[in-house]
């Protein structure tokens, strides 16, 4: 390729020897105008010193592409995408990898919004630009699946992902070492998708000549592939969700407790509140007891104070009898209503009446209450108790009212606010 | 006897002496009485031939005996001639004369073939290639370099370094695309290119005296009536284009303007021309006719038509000598074209002022009627002029976007390369397929028409606005003394010293001092002709130069200053 372009540049000097001098003279002019752009430009769309005709074409093209685009005039898009293709044909090799991508992601682009593009035309594209070079065969094989994931085609999603997986090509292969890995996860899951289908089918139909060999494929290839993807730290969510769902089927508890255990206390994955979300649920579902339950959640209550989990939480701290818990009930509570998004919900609220009522049956717990709210001394009236919520609360939900009024004299005894106020005109 | 195979072999036999002849199996004769058999055997052809042995002195049409490839021989001049053929008979189809081709391009074509020794000389440039089966690189060098001694004094003949094999890197369909390309023949630039057969067809329009300007011609090559890009697709199927002449044949750029004119003067001074045929006032090449037409072009008043050759007398240019090449008074070529808006524009500046004041104070003054009697006014043209110009632009910029470059049938350069480009090829072309699809419109420049006319003026359906041709300039001249004097009595330029003769352009440096209405004048002729500003600008200086410092006079002028001068001019004219 080198030779190529060492002999083509030559060739290309001689041409353009006496084009120099209108060009220099024109190339001053041509930058000061393309400087006022933003910088936001791509590089490829600048004109460049030595540019023949053929590169001026495409460049104009791009442009117009480019405008056409930004405005949603989809129609003209793909018109001047036509005659974009002989870009691909270019014979200097330097930036051929950029134009394939360019390629690649404006046609999918323009596919997704023209009106009449079809699921051929997907499939001619990807299929076209995917074979076209060796870098990003595995990126686009991966959204080419995506792609028909999406549209229900799940068989031929799966198939290309297979052929994707045998994909080999030298240094290439090692280099995208963390594509083929997500290739093969979502391979994985298109087989527990499949399964899956195969299951529902098989338990509406009740019958025995079931295709119990094509579902134990099923289930071996994707469980074998899900075990060895989940034991790379990263974030799974669906993965592991689908391969709990087949243990749990084949009734493998160990390996599922296991496997979710290690999802969330594992110091290797990233911190992820959803992994104590799976392993809370799956404990609920096999009834396991209290203690394991409470102390899942109360991670889960360090990682995320505002997760609805945190009422279940509260419930069962207030069902054990130790006086420690009613006051981690209360914190909890507390805690949630740190938040925004709880302000409004009468729940969390009245769960807050009960526990200080609760409270309040043992002794001392005013120095608790106290200790408790003074960190929260100073914003909490602002975040709960102002004229404006009062004034929203009377109109949307009089209950809420009054239960975040008769926790006032608690929660703040040495403040007049407004909002006992507005209480007692509300209630003339 | 087998009359027919032994085809009146009528020796008598050596052992019985009848004349009785059969042709055997193997094809030897023998004969029938006797079944004695000679050594005469069925003649065949014989394809072999001693290469260089019938090297005739002319070119023809006819490709070469077939190699034992299946391919065709054919020599690099040969392509271009078939390339110029075509071009010009593209030209013909668009109503150029036919003895355009006929009398006088085959005349240069020789005439270049011969002085650049390439055909119909006695010492050709010759190729060591032609030595069959050499393939060892050692003594072809060796080899070279005797014959380059030997040929000392004639150092043209420079034969190539190895003969044409399947692999290796010499590897080209034609047979001496190689010698082609040495550093040496490069160097004295005597080398055919795509470049070169449009210089030719430049000169040859001419001078067969057609109306057809060089800016018309690169305009027919842009938009495809001339071949030009895609040229070697309609060479025929025995010649196969590989290897070293994608170098030569492809074109990825149309040469401009400027590039062009430097090329056809240096082909003129190689070729030694004599004095073409004079361009009088009746050419249409001629600044009076072609002035003319730029005006229509331009939806200028047609009485600005006798104001433009009253300055081009001043300027010297009218006579048929200044604008006719001769080898010793005219030894540049004019650039018709160029010339013609730089009068037009310098009789603009002269009526008009285009300061940026005056040309706005006389269209104030300027009656607006229509109809009869209606006045020019400058305000009314340019709105009609720059709309139509957006527009214009506009569509020439689109289909500069959607021009095709890429031919049908590649050239390969190497052979290995012959797989990728075309997976590269199928990949593109099943894209165009597929958008075209939905796009439901062919790719490439739509509405392609070849008018010498960029812009349409008049009531019909599709002008660009309504004409201005019939208006009259009576707000801008006036009788006086009975002479028609333009009310205008100044005139601004820039410095007409000229520079150096390899400073560079200063049009940009000038640009943002000189005043608007000028700049956009230019840039509308700009926009006609199709070439860069700089290079107008450039003939309008050279135009205003003549008109007030003549060559005599040019000694006074280098005395001045070098500022904007202003300087008064008076043309009268008998009404």
């Amino acid at each position: 390729m080198d030779d190529l372009e060492k002999e083509l540049n030559p060739r290309e000097d001689m041409e353009n020897d006496d084009d120099d001098a209108d060009d220099s003279c024109d190339n001053s002019s041509r930058k000061e105008g393309s400087s006022f752009k933003l910088d936001l430009i791509q590089p490829i769309c600048q004109k460049t010193l030595h540019e023949n005709g053929f590169h001026q074409s495409v460049r104009l093209c791009l442009e117009y592409i480019r405008e056409a685009m930004l405005h949603h005039r989809w129609l003209e898009a793909a018109e001047y995408m036509a005659s974009y293709a002989q870009i691909l044909e270019d014979r200097v090799n330097l930036t051929a990898q950029q134009y394939k991508e360019l390629v690649w992601r404006i046609s999918t682009e323009i596919l997704h919004h023209h009106p009449k593009s079809t699921m051929d035309d997907y499939n001619v594209i990807y299929e076209r630009m995917k074979h076209s070079g060796f870098k990003h065969y595995l990126k686009i094989s991966l959204e080419h699946s995506f792609h028909l994931m999406l549209h229900g085609q799940i068989e031929a999603a799966k198939q290309k992902l297979s052929e994707a997986e045998s994909w080999r090509h030298g240094k290439e292969t090692t280099s995208q070492y963390q594509m083929t890995k997500l290739i093969q996860a979502y391979r994985s899951l298109l087989d527990y998708i499949i399964w899956n289908e195969k299951k529902s089918m098989l338990s509406g139909n009740d019958s025995f000549e079931s295709d119990s060999q094509g579902m134990q494929n099923y289930y071996r290839q994707a469980s074998i592939n899900l075990k060895e993807i989940l034991s790379n730290p990263g974030v799974w969510d669906p993965f592991i969700l689908s391969y709990v769902t087949m243990l749990e089927f084949k009734e493998d508890q160990e390996e599922a407790l296991e496997v979710l255990n290690k999802y969330a206390y594992d110091d290797s994955f990233p911190p992820n509140p959803n992994a104590h979300v799976f392993l809370y649920q799956y404990l609920k579902r096999h009834d396991a007891s209290q203690k394991k339950l409470k102390r899942v959640l109360k991670t889960l209550h360090f990682l995320v104070p505002s997760h609805e989990l945190m009422l279940e939480y509260f419930s069962l701290l207030l069902q054990s009898g130790s006086k420690k818990d009613h006051q981690k009930a209360v914190e909890v509570v507390l805690d949630m209503l740190d938040f925004a998004c709880w302000r409004s919900n009468l729940d969390v609220w009245k769960c807050l009446q009960n526990s200080i009522q609760n409270l309040q049956t043992g002794e001392d717990w005013k120095s608790f209450i106290e200790e408790k709210m003074a960190v929260r001394k100073e914003w909490w009236p602002a975040l709960h108790y102002t004229k404006f919520h009062a004034m929203k609360d009377s109109e949307e939900n009089p209950e809420l009212l009054k239960v975040k009024a008769s926790l006032i004299s608690v929660l703040c005894p040495d403040r007049t606010l407004k909002y006992s106020v507005e209480l007692e005109s509300c209630q003339e | 006897m087998d009359e027919e195979e032994t085809a009146g072999y009528a020796e008598p036999c050596a052992q019985c002496a009848a004349v009785d002849w059969g042709l055997s199996e193997e094809g030897r004769f023998f004969c029938k009485s006797c079944h004695n058999v000679i050594e005469r055997t069925k003649e065949v052809m014989d394809l072999t031939f001693i290469q260089g042995a019938n090297r005739i002195s002319t070119l023809g049409r006819k490709s070469k005996t077939e190699t034992a490839g299946g391919r065709h021989t054919w020599m690099v001049c040969e392509g271009f001639q078939f390339i110029l053929m075509n071009q010009a008979d593209a030209l013909l189809r668009l109503g150029v004369h036919p003895h355009f081709k006929d009398g006088v391009l085959r005349q240069l074509w020789r005439l270049y073939l011969q002085k650049s020794r390439q055909a119909y000389c006695v010492n050709r440039v010759r190729s060591a290639k032609f030595r069959v089966g050499d393939a060892d690189s050692d003594s072809d060098s060796a080899a070279e370099a005797s014959v380059a001694s030997a040929s000392g004094t004639d150092g043209e003949s420079n034969p190539c370094s190895s003969p044409s094999s399947k692999g290796g890197s010499d590897w080209s369909g034609s047979a001496d695309s190689l010698c082609y390309l040495t550093p040496r023949q490069r160097r004295s630039h005597r080398l055919l290119s795509l470049k070169k057969t449009l210089a030719l067809i430049h000169l040859a329009l001419v001078w067969s005296r057609e109306a057809l300007t060089l800016s018309d011609l690169l305009g027919l090559v842009n938009c495809g009536s001339v071949p030009y890009v895609k040229a070697h697709e309609q060479l025929p199927e025995q010649m196969k284009l590989f290897g070293k002449d994608a170098l030569l044949f492809t074109a990825e750029t149309v040469p401009s303007h400027r590039s062009l004119h430097k090329e056809a003067q240096d082909l003129l001074l190689f070729l030694q021309l004599p004095a073409f045929p004079p361009i009088s006032q009746q050419t249409l090449l001629h600044p009076g006719p072609l002035s003319l037409r730029y005006l229509i072009d331009a939806n200028l008043p047609g009485e600005l038509h006798r104001w433009v050759c009253r300055v081009a007398e001043l300027a010297g240019l009218f006579h048929e000598s200044r604008q006719t090449f001769h080898p010793e008074s005219q030894p540049t070529l004019p650039r018709y074209d160029l010339q013609a808006a730089a009068l037009i524009i310098v009789t603009m500046k002269l009526l008009f002022g285009l300061d940026d004041h005056t040309e706005w104070e006389l269209s104030n003054n300027a009656r607006s009627t229509d109809g009869e009697g209606a006045q020019f006014n400058l305000r009314r043209w340019y709105k009609l002029m720059q709309t139509a110009l957006n527009r214009a632009q506009q569509r020439r910029d689109q289909d500069t976007a959607r021009r095709q470059w890429r031919a049908k049938k590649p050239i390969f350069m190497r052979k290995k390369e012959k797989w990728w480009i075309m997976k590269k090829k199928r990949v593109a072309e099943q894209l165009q397929i597929c958008f075209e699809k939905l796009s439901s419109q062919p790719s490439g420049p739509k509405d392609v028409t070849t008018s010498s006319f960029k812009f349409c003026w008049g009531e019909q359906k599709g002008a660009d606005g309504p004409s201005l041709h019939h208006t009259l300039l009576d707000g801008v001249v006036g009788l006086k003394d009975d002479l028609l004097t333009p009310h205008h009595h100044s005139y601004w330029h820039s410095s007409l010293r000229p520079c150096k003769p390899r400073c560079q352009n200063h049009f940009t440096d000038l640009k943002n001092t000189l005043p608007n209405s000028f700049v956009w004048l230019l840039e509308l002729f700009c926009f006609i002709l199709d070439v860069k500003p700089s290079c107008l600008y450039e003939e309008v200086l050279s135009v205003e130069r003549r008109v007030f410092a003549p060559p005599t006079d040019r000694a006074r002028l280098r005395n001045r200053t070098e500022t904007r001068t202003r300087h008064s001019a008076q043309t009268s004219e008998e009404s």
